[in-house]
């Protein structure tokens, strides 16, 4: 009887498909650098980039912008709060 | 007659090595948690017992430690961040107080407990972060507001919770919020009048990073101009977290301040392709123009949330036969980095305990860790028997240096940890996690989950290691008595021999410690204080009553005990003989 009946044959081809994935696996161990600095490698079965991929994060640009704008804001508050203080030598915290 | 005024910093220098003081968080710039001070000593610190004690009024996780400036105690506490100032001649009697009005909404955006890690002194000023995103100061005499600016904004989940640094005639503020997908940046204002001077990000562009022109010139393999952007995809470096929460340290000759960059959003790894620099990074820059003179990343693209904002202690000290200056830094990802802190060099990278897996080695010729892909995190798999967890083997703790023995007493974690990756969407001022986790004791630690550990940097070998029930997260202070000095989570302060770490002594706090013993003299009498009140990251489950194991970001599981042991309180216990 051959003894390569198709569940051993299955089991089989699922061994060699982990060996694969293992090996694949042992790939990104972060000291292949592609310049200085800059060492990172896409794990196996995922995408060197997530961009319309099922991956794909979908930033909302609106979203993203709001802490930049936020800092903006506070940095001129900020330096009006000193401006005054240095103009009439009392700290006021309330900015027109 | 008197002498034209010294400047501001250099009147810091002078009381900062002044033991009969407690000027700033780290003791002294060198942040060696170190005293000279040895009134109480090995031989003697059985018979110290409790002086005096004071609450604060406030529950929930009491971080950081009191000051102690010219015959005043200066208080803290978490939000709502007040400040009281006590007389140490009638220590009854509180001089003032700063109650600070904060909208309670901020308490929402705090990932971690709503705890503060203390108050800075320069100038005749305390300088203060609000929860809120305020860096305050306070005439040190009355309390009063001198002034007061907008450092971070709530609304895009943007707070402070570390302690304000002074250096020089600058005042520097760290950030928080990378559970919320803030860019972390530290700021410079100046003491007297609040103006910014500078202001340096984690990502991003190298204008907005304030590289200096020979930035990394020494190391040239750790990465140079560009890679604030280019290794992140597209704009995700916008939210891409780098908060700075934890401690600075000073070197006045080379005028180089050193903190660590905190971790990259989201915790989902697969959402961040790339190094993710300059999140995770060691920081060298120079305190005038605030350029950065080296960075070096620990944690390449971070899958494990470990924070790089520890402690960093420094020394002097001749390790491989030449004597350096050096920064020496325990990291959550596990590793205790020693760098020198002139020019960035790599001199060691030790495992703090053999457990440790996500990293098998380092390879110090390129400078980065050696990962081993069994304890990688990832998308649609579940990541199991990760050590350390993502509350590191290191915390916030601010550990000491005993430079007669050349010792670093480092208070650590024992936790591992499960974890699993999820998509999710960034809105501003809303949490951006992404991952689900079970955190447990390290395995074959009979269940304990803290150490305190003596570290030789010369020999990378630990002199003594002795096992906590729960994790040492307040750090440690070493004295010239021989002796170290930490809190415990349980409640307990403890004094152990600096030689074999024997608890030579130990008193009941009413509450669990997550803050720093100090240690002060008053008319001629050495005194050792500590803030009781538990809280903060691992008191999560206790303070706001979660149950589910995983919720509070994993840590409800792992300190459920806690609660057997502790409940909320909130003040400081000052001890003499």
């Amino acid at each position: 009887m051959n003894r390569n009946t198709p569940r051993r044959i299955a089991t089989l081809i699922a061994g060699a498909v982990l060996a694969a994935a293992a090996q694949q696996a042992a790939a990104y161990d972060g000291t292949k650098c592609k310049a200085p600095g800059d060492c990172w490698e896409p794990k196996p079965g995922f995408p060197d980039k997530i961009a319309a991929t099922k991956y794909d994060p979908k930033h909302d640009p609106k979203e993203v912008a709001r802490q930049s704008n936020s800092i903006k804001e506070m940095e001129a508050r900020n330096a009006r709060r000193v401006e005054q203080a240095a103009k009439t030598g009392v700290f006021k915290y309330d900015v027109d | 007659m008197t002498a034209a005024p010294a400047s501001a910093d250099a009147d810091l220098l002078r009381l900062s090595k002044d033991d009969r003081q407690w000027v700033m968080q780290g003791k002294d710039y060198a942040h060696s948690h170190y005293s000279g001070l040895k009134q109480i000593n090995r031989s003697n610190v059985k018979n110290l017992h409790a002086a005096w004690s004071m609450s604060t009024g406030v529950l929930q996780g009491h971080e950081g430690g009191p000051l102690i400036v010219n015959g005043i105690m200066y208080v803290h506490t978490p939000f709502p961040n007040i400040t009281y100032a006590v007389d140490l001649d009638r220590p009854d009697k509180i001089l003032w107080e700063h109650k600070p009005k904060q909208e309670a909404s901020v308490r929402a955006v705090a990932c971690c407990d709503v705890v503060n890690r203390g108050l800075a002194y320069g100038d005749g000023k305390i300088f203060k972060t609000q929860l809120d995103g305020h860096i305050v100061a306070l005439d040190a005499k009355t309390g009063k507001e001198v002034w007061k600016m907008e450092n971070s904004d709530p609304k895009v989940g943007s707070t402070l919770t570390a302690a304000p640094m002074v250096v020089e005639d600058l005042v520097l503020v760290g950030s928080s919020g990378a559970e919320l997908g803030v860019r972390g940046y530290v700021t410079a204002y100046r003491m007297k009048d609040g103006k910014q001077m500078w202001r340096a990000y984690a990502t991003g562009p190298d204008e907005d990073l304030l590289l200096a022109d020979d930035f990394n010139l020494a190391n040239p393999q750790y990465g140079g101009k560009g890679l604030g952007t280019s290794t992140w995809e597209g704009e995700a470096w916008k939210i891409g977290g780098g908060t700075n929460w934890g401690w600075y340290a000073y070197d006045p000759d080379l005028k180089l301040f050193y903190y660590g960059s905190g971790n990259p959003a989201p915790w989902n790894e697969t959402m961040r392709p790339g190094d993710n620099k300059w999140t995770m990074s060691i920081w060298g820059r120079d305190v005038t123009s605030g350029k950065a003179r080296f960075a070096f990343q620990k944690t390449p693209h971070d899958e494990w949330d470990y924070a790089g904002v520890n402690w960093i202690g420094l020394s002097e000290q001749v390790v491989d036969g030449k004597k350096q200056k050096l920064l020496t830094h325990p990291d959550r990802n596990g590793i205790v980095y020693t760098l020198n802190r002139e020019n960035g060099n790599l001199v060691r990278a030790d495992k703090i305990d053999p457990s440790v897996n996500v990293f098998k080695g380092y390879d110090m010729k390129q400078g980065v860790p050696i990962r081993d892909p069994e304890y990688a995190t990832r998308m649609d798999h579940q990541a199991k028997g990760i050590c350390p967890s993502a509350m590191g083997y290191h915390n916030q703790g601010h550990d000491s240096y005993d430079p007669k023995r050349e010792l670093f007493m480092f208070g650590t974690n024992m936790i591992c940890m499960d974890w699993e990756p999820f998509m999710l969407p960034y809105r501003a001022g809303q949490f951006f996690v992404g991952a689900t986790l079970n955190m447990y004791p390290t395995p074959n630690n009979n269940g304990n989950m803290g150490q305190v550990k003596a570290y030789d940097v010369k020999t990378s070998k630990f002199k003594w290691v002795k096992d906590e029930k729960f994790a040492v997260w307040g750090g440690t202070t070493a004295t010239a008595g021989d002796l170290v000095f930490h809190g415990t989570l349980d409640g307990y302060i403890k004094a152990r021999d600096a030689d074999t770490g024997e608890v030579l002594w130990q008193f009941k706090l009413p509450s669990g410690v997550i803050g720093h013993p100090v240690t002060y003299e008053h008319k001629g009498k050495q005194y050792v204080a500590i803030y009781y009140g538990v809280g903060g990251w691992p008191g999560v489950g206790l303070v706001f009553d979660l149950t589910d194991p995983t919720a509070g970001l994993g840590a409800v599981g792992a300190f459920k005990e806690l609660q057997q042991f502790t409940k909320m309180g909130g003040g400081v216990m000052v001890f003499s003989l």
